[in-house]
């Protein structure tokens, strides 16, 4: 008896607690939101809606600096068109609006809206350009706001922006960032000290494709070593006829001493490679260290798990919990197979930086998603 | 006419006699001449020899990187499967000692109303487990002795390819041991509060925004051109500063994998004094000891330590 009512009291109190927490905690993240130097971007890009929250103060904006809050995103795949699709992107894309200016009190006028060019790409494609016209006039009804601009940005405007966003000023004009995506790889560099001049460079080869490509190729033998004997025919074609080419013609060779990556795939494999560092956003890395990842992954994706990560992390080194669960979401998201392919096609680009005489550094980036919306709207506000 | 005949006869004879010896003689020779033809034949065949010695050689070296590789894959699954085992282990472990205390426990208190039937059914089950712990150290043991003859299969595999295939990494190794190169001196780490037109030196951890170090180095006995130096930078509580995740990354040293606050990657002609200068941003400072080491080849060349009230 004692017993049950003591239970039963400590789960009064614990829920009491709870609550006190996130009222304490909703209003300190609505007293900061509020400030005048707050801002947010929402973005319809090929996979959902993400919303990022930015500061902005009076000495960041001069240096073309800012701070990224918080972010957020919402699954929907757009790109497919299917009216399904079509309604969850929309209710997606009004509820993040929703949420960034009543629940976090940002002005409207704060808060910037914007299609990525993946999407229009695609429509453009498949002559589904009128969907983007109808989810934008649609927004606009939704939320009784005719005025509102939303920018439908463009692949290299997308690439500058990311630039911006996520290379800081010191190593602006000897970076050249590479993002690698599922279906495609896009970057570039600013070959002219100034950040209106974008050298733009495209790989039609992403993550997804290249273990695509390899499935095809596979027949009857499924298992993971003729998966790798076909991936690397595969990326072996790719660099042969496209990488080589695309990065010889980018002339971002000498102009460029630091080669950064952003992308699913180096979240990905910046989580698995440097586990010590899983609170930088931004960790360096070797071809030799991805090359060794890549190996070692093919012969045992065991050690690569969330648990045999933690369990061979020294103490004191970084937030364990944090880690196992960040460890798992890249399990979650990347298979051994999908890890493959994109490591392989990351060492294919990273070879042709990786000189006898000259090498550069190499960086992975994780937060590449939010880097190009928080950089428009950086610029958006500074105007 | 008698004399005449037999004559003839003998003159036939000799004849027969002689061209006896002329076929002996052509057949010697035939014989000799296919002897010869023999060798020459056997010394154009040399080339296709020792290709043929090459393929056994490269297939040799196949099988060698095939077993080397094998155990590789042996030595990965053991690791795995004796770290497995280990948790295992400590959960029985930990269930051994539970029993052992509740057990103490029963009997301490020896009370005409307690239930010695829960004792011994305890007792029980602790044999139990102790005869679980039995199997499973002999599984342990056998999983040990497995990883060691892999080790050892390794080292033996190392030891003989070595000499032959990589002779010259392997007096290179010799001519290295891991040590460093480099002395530093004159280990400067400061405090710094900066507003827009200037920046001073504080002690005190909340005026605090950033710290400057520097640090000089010299090398009397390398000819390096090209060195790397990291610099590691702990706060109070013993965690690493990194300012921002372009400039920290990890490296190795003999106590394993390490974070650093900022790295070094200079020119050197030998005999120089270098002096390097770094600056790391630092927000909510706290009070206490902050300690700068310099590392080299992953050995500490220096160390200085500044306390911020």
């Amino acid at each position: 008896m004692f017993t049950k009512l003591t239970g039963r009291l400590f789960l009064v109190l614990a829920i009491i607690s709870l609550n006190c927490f996130f009222l304490t905690a909703q209003n300190s993240v609505v007293q900061k939101f509020e400030s005048s130097n707050i801002y947010a971007g929402i973005e319809v890009g090929s996979k959902g809606v993400k919303l990022s929250f930015v500061e902005l103060d009076k000495k960041a904006s001069e240096e073309g600096e800012f701070k990224i809050l918080k972010d957020t995103s919402v699954n929907t795949d757009f790109i497919s068109f299917t009216t399904a699709t079509y309604q969850a992107t929309l209710a997606a894309l009004t509820n993040l609006y929703q949420f960034a200016i009543k629940q976090n009190r940002i002005p409207s006028a704060n808060v910037f809206t914007a299609v990525s060019s993946g999407v229009s790409i695609q429509a453009e494609k498949e002559d589904k350009k009128n969907w983007i016209d109808q989810l934008i006039n649609a927004f606009k009804t939704d939320n009784n706001e005719p005025d509102r601009k939303v920018t439908i940005i463009d692949v290299k405007e997308e690439a500058r922006l990311s630039h911006l966003g996520i290379v800081p000023e010191a190593r602006r004009y000897n970076t050249f960032l590479i993002d690698i995506g599922s279906g495609n790889t896009k970057g570039g560099y600013f070959p002219y000290d100034n950040t209106k001049d974008f050298k733009l460079f495209q790989l039609t080869w992403g993550t997804k494709s290249a273990a695509n490509a390899a499935e095809k190729k596979l027949g009857t033998d499924n298992s993971i070593d003729n998966f790798n004997s076909q991936l690397s025919r595969v990326l072996a074609g790719a660099e042969e006829n496209e990488i080589v080419y695309a990065v010889n013609a980018s002339g971002a060779f000498p102009k460029s001493d630091n080669i950064a990556f952003s992308g699913g795939i180096a979240w990905a494999v910046a989580t698995l490679v440097a586990p010590e560092l899983n609170e930088n956003a931004v960790i360096p890395v070797s071809y030799d260290d991805v090359l060794q990842f890549s190996e070692k992954l093919a012969k045992n994706p065991g050690l690569y798990s969330d648990y045999y990560i933690v369990k061979t992390m020294p103490e004191n080194i970084t937030d364990l919990d944090k880690l196992a669960k960040d460890v798992k979401q890249v399990n979650k998201v990347f298979d051994q197979r999908a890890l493959l392919s994109g490591t392989g096609l990351l060492l294919k680009i990273m070879r042709q930086f990786d000189g006898v005489v000259e090498r550069k550094k190499f960086y992975l980036v994780k937060n590449g998603a939010v880097g190009w919306i928080s950089a428009y709207v950086n610029q958006h506000s500074v105007k | 006419m008698r004399d005449t005949k037999s004559l003839l006869l003998l003159l036939v004879s000799l004849l027969l006699v002689l061209v006896s010896f002329v076929l002996i003689w052509t057949w010697g020779y035939n014989f000799y001449a296919k002897d010869q033809n023999q060798k020459t034949a056997t010394t154009i065949v040399a080339p296709d020899s020792a290709r043929i010695a090459a393929t056994v050689r490269d297939s040799l070296q196949k099988l060698y990187t095939a077993t080397l590789h094998e155990l590789d894959i042996q030595l990965d699954s053991t690791l795995t499967n004796s770290d497995s085992l280990k948790y295992q282990l400590d959960a029985k472990l930990a269930e051994f000692y539970r029993l052992r205390s509740e057990i103490v426990a029963l009997l301490k208190n020896r009370s005409n109303s307690n239930n010695f039937t829960d004792a011994k059914q305890k007792i029980d089950e602790l044999q139990r487990k102790v005869d679980d712990l039995k199997d499973k150290n002999q599984v342990v043991d056998s999983e040990n002795k497995k990883l060691t003859e892999v080790l050892n299969q390794i080292s033996s595999a190392d030891r003989n390819a070595k000499p032959v295939i990589n002779a010259k990494t392997n007096t290179s190794e010799k001519l290295n041991p891991p040590y460093a190169l480099f002395t530093a001196t004159d280990l400067r780490l400061a405090a710094v509060s900066a507003d827009e037109e200037k920046e001073t030196e504080t002690t005190q951890a909340e005026k605090a925004d950033k710290f400057n170090g520097s640090f000089t180095v010299m090398n009397f006995n390398s000819q390096l051109t090209n060195a790397e130096m990291m610099v590691v930078v702990l706060k109070p509580d013993g965690k690493v500063l990194k300012s921002s995740g372009w400039d920290s990354g990890t490296f190795n040293t003999a106590e394993g994998k390490k974070i650093y606050s900022y790295k070094f990657n200079f020119s050197y002609t030998r005999g120089e004094a270098k002096r390097l200068l770094f600056s790391l941003k630092a927000d909510g400072l706290t009070k206490g000891n902050y300690t700068m080491e310099v590392y080299q080849n992953g050995q500490v060349i220096g160390r200085v330590v500044k306390t911020l009230s």
